[in-house]
């Protein structure tokens, strides 16, 4: 593995940065753009390609890139340029706006014998474009609530249950608002709605990516998020802000005694209040079979890969079980095979958590993404704040929005 | 032919004659090669990264184009749209209150304190540098500092609840975030006005302000018949830069507000960014930098031809 040896890849630089005359590969090493934002990144990325190159040892693959901030405003430049790493990586409902720049993989999927089917089928889902695959995922992280186990003791509130309803947790709300601290903390934009719709399988997107703003379960589950602040009180509102994560900062410093966010924030959340003291739960459901939305990163081939069987061959290895079994116990992820799930169960020490991302991975909810994500989720959050100020309803808010979409 | 012909002609003229610039331009590699060849980096520079970048954009905005899918040329199809566009007009309005309530503001604040910072004042000097340290601190994270002490929550509010003030929704009311996003910016920026004010106060002649006081002037006499029409340019050129930089302001909306709530601090600068990276319309985006460049411009123009009437350079 050669580490870092590219660094300006992903920064703009010119064709042939490298001194590879194959373009997106260093000699036999495979190219890799994906985002380096500081230590974490790194060590997570190494992590996957060591595991990889430790299952194919004919596989050789560096990596580089920005942080996530400026990974996908950078993307389309590379993407056009003549040397483009072989590989990219993709968060999920990330591919629609970069499918120009990828290869299809089913061809070369069939020909190495992978099978899409021993993924996580919502994440196969979500890096698919009209029925096409272009990633194949590594982990399949759902959202949860998280809980403040400390908070719930002293409030009395039972920790909850795997199959808790949302009038437990709006109780659960109630009882942990004192002493200065919210019951909940709020976060931007779409994505908290949709965890809220996809645990109750509902969805508002149609198969071709067409958001229905006026979709009667995504009016009435935005109006509930919006009152758990205005008519609840168990909530601070959201104001204008940003590229700020209010929910995380207000629960990682003990101001809120739940968020709701992907699994991926599991490790700070920890690191910040304690390992005993971070719970998770599911994402409360009406009739508490809570469905998982899931979330997750891929690995994609670019259409300039002058290599395309080593690209192919690199992602193969770095998504065989083999590699995610070894990931999943060395860093604790979610992986996206259901066969190396147990590896991870083992790995996270707690029996409540594994079954609460186990149910929610197991009854994963695969929602179409908007074509329009980006745009939508910003709009949101431009607009959601005049629902938390009282100014307009949560209807009112998705029209807006609405309007402004089709300008 | 007459004597003065000879003269003239300079062949049968008694008395040398030195070179003149024309003799010296018609030597063979003389002085202006040299000239253009020290002026060339910097017209290569104005030609690669301005000329070239501007002209390009000027032609992008007649088309359709994204970062991946190509271009299109549209005509005139974006400034049809750009005109029904309420999310543009809306950034249209937001700039121009930002300009017209930041630049005085900001011009008015530099001022005062430039002229605070001439009268007696021990230890003026550091608070000068005091003064500008806003302006050398980054913009991001400024914005995000005082993103926290205005929350309805934040110290702000909590010190106005101390004097029996009502909070105030610095963040989640539109007019109130505009306010906001306004009172930052003057903040931040009039560190470098009051520098260049300060300057000009003081190569104002102290033999015109003794003069003045022997005839009877008071302060602010002095200011305004005075001080004023002797930094004139001083002024003028904070006002053309303050100007343009309000134009394109970004940084504070895009840190502090995310341009909300709804569309209330959506600067046209906000917009453009978003329009060409967010939602990847660049040929949009480069139509409303036209529009952009064009206000720019109208508003420098008009700027530079009223100077005749207000700024005295003697």
């Amino acid at each position: 593995m050669a580490v870092g040896a590219f660094a300006t890849v992903l920064a703009g630089c010119s064709a042939g940065s490298s001194g590879s005359e194959v373009p997106g590969m260093d000699g036999e090493t495979v190219e890799m753009g994906t985002w380096i934002g500081g230590e974490a990144d790194q060590a997570q990325w190494s992590a996957y390609v060591d595991a990889g190159e430790a299952a194919d040892p004919e596989v050789s693959v560096s990596f580089s890139g920005p942080p996530i901030g400026d990974f996908y405003t950078k993307l389309p430049t590379v993407l056009r340029g003549s040397n483009a790493p072989c590989i990219v990586t993709l968060q999920n409902g990330q591919v629609g706006p970069y499918v120009s720049g990828l290869e299809p993989l089913e061809q070369y999927a069939e020909e190495a014998g992978v099978d899409f089917g021993d993924y996580n089928s919502a994440m196969i889902e979500q890096l698919s474009v009209d029925g096409q695959v272009y990633a194949i995922p590594y982990d399949a992280a759902p959202a949860v609530v998280y809980y403040n186990k400390e908070m719930f003791e002293a409030a009395g509130v039972p920790e909850p249950s795997i199959d808790w309803t949302t009038e437990d947790f709006l109780a659960a709300a109630r009882a942990t608002t004192r002493d200065g601290v919210w019951g909940f903390a709020l976060g931007q934009g779409i994505t908290p709605v949709t965890s809220l719709m996809s645990a109750n399988g509902e969805n508002y997107v149609s198969e071709d990516g067409v958001a229905d703003l006026d979709d009667p379960n995504l009016v009435s589950r935005f109006q509930w998020y919006v009152d758990l602040a205005t008519e609840e009180g168990v909530a601070k509102p959201l104001e204008a802000s940003g590229g700020s994560f209010p929910d995380i900062d207000a629960f990682s410093t003990g101001q809120a005694a739940m968020s709701m966010n992907g699994l991926w924030d599991l490790p700070n959340e920890q690191e910040k209040l304690g390992e005993d003291v971070v719970g998770v739960a599911t994402v409360p459901s009406d009739d508490g079979g809570s469905m998982g939305y899931v979330g997750g990163t891929g690995f994609a081939m670019t259409k300039s890969c002058g290599d395309k069987e080593a690209a192919f061959a690199a992602i193969k290895a770095i998504t065989s079980a083999e590699a995610m079994q070894s990931v999943a116990r060395s860093r604790a992820t979610v992986v996206a095979r259901p066969d190396s799930f147990d590896a991870w169960a083992e790995t996270i020490g707690s029996q409540q958590t594994a079954d609460v991302v186990r149910q929610l991975t197991e009854n994963s909810f695969t929602t179409p993404t908007p074509s329009e994500l980006s745009q939508l989720n910003t709009l949101i959050t431009q607009y959601e704040t005049n629902a938390f100020s009282g100014e307009s309803s949560a209807q009112e808010v998705l029209q807006q929005v609405a309007s402004a979409l089709n300008q | 032919m007459t004597a003065s012909g000879l003269q003239d002609s300079g062949v049968t003229s008694p008395t040398p004659v030195a070179p003149g610039p024309r003799a010296r331009g018609r030597r063979p590699f003389g002085t202006t090669w040299v000239g253009w060849l020290f002026v060339l980096p910097g017209l290569l520079g104005l030609l690669v990264f301005i000329v070239v970048p501007m002209v390009a954009s000027l032609v992008l905005g007649f088309s359709e184009s994204t970062l991946l899918g190509g271009t299109r040329m549209t005509g005139l199809e974006n400034f049809e749209r750009l005109f029904a566009d309420q999310q543009f007009i809306t950034s249209i309005v937001v700039t121009t209150v930002f300009v017209v309530v930041y630049t005085p503001l900001n011009i008015a604040v530099a001022l005062a304190v430039a002229l605070w910072l001439r009268t007696r004042l021990a230890g003026s000097g550091w608070l000068r540098v005091v003064f500008l340290i806003p302006a050398l601190s980054p913009m991001v994270a400024n914005a995000a500092v005082f993103r926290l002490i205005l929350q309805q929550d934040g110290a702000v509010n909590g010190l106005l609840a101390t004097v029996g003030i009502a909070p105030v929704p610095w963040l989640s009311d539109g007019d109130w975030a505009l306010v906001t996003v306004i009172l930052v910016s003057v903040w931040q920026s009039f560190g470098y006005n009051m520098i260049i004010i300060g300057a000009g106060l003081d190569a104002v002649s102290p033999d015109v302000l003794a003069a003045s006081r022997i005839d009877g002037a008071g302060p602010f006499r002095r200011l305004v018949s005075i001080n004023l029409p002797l930094i004139s340019p001083a002024l003028f050129f904070t006002t053309v830069l303050t100007v343009i930089g309000a134009w394109q302001t970004f940084a504070q909306s895009y840190v502090i507000t995310g341009g909300g709530p709804g569309n209330s601090t959506t600067t046209i600068m906000l917009y453009l960014y978003r329009t060409a990276f967010t939602y990847d319309q660049l040929g949009y985006a480069s139509t409303i930098a036209t529009i952009l460049f064009l206000i720019i411009a109208a508003f420098t123009l008009v700027q530079v031809w009223g100077q005749k009437k207000w700024v005295h350079y003697d």
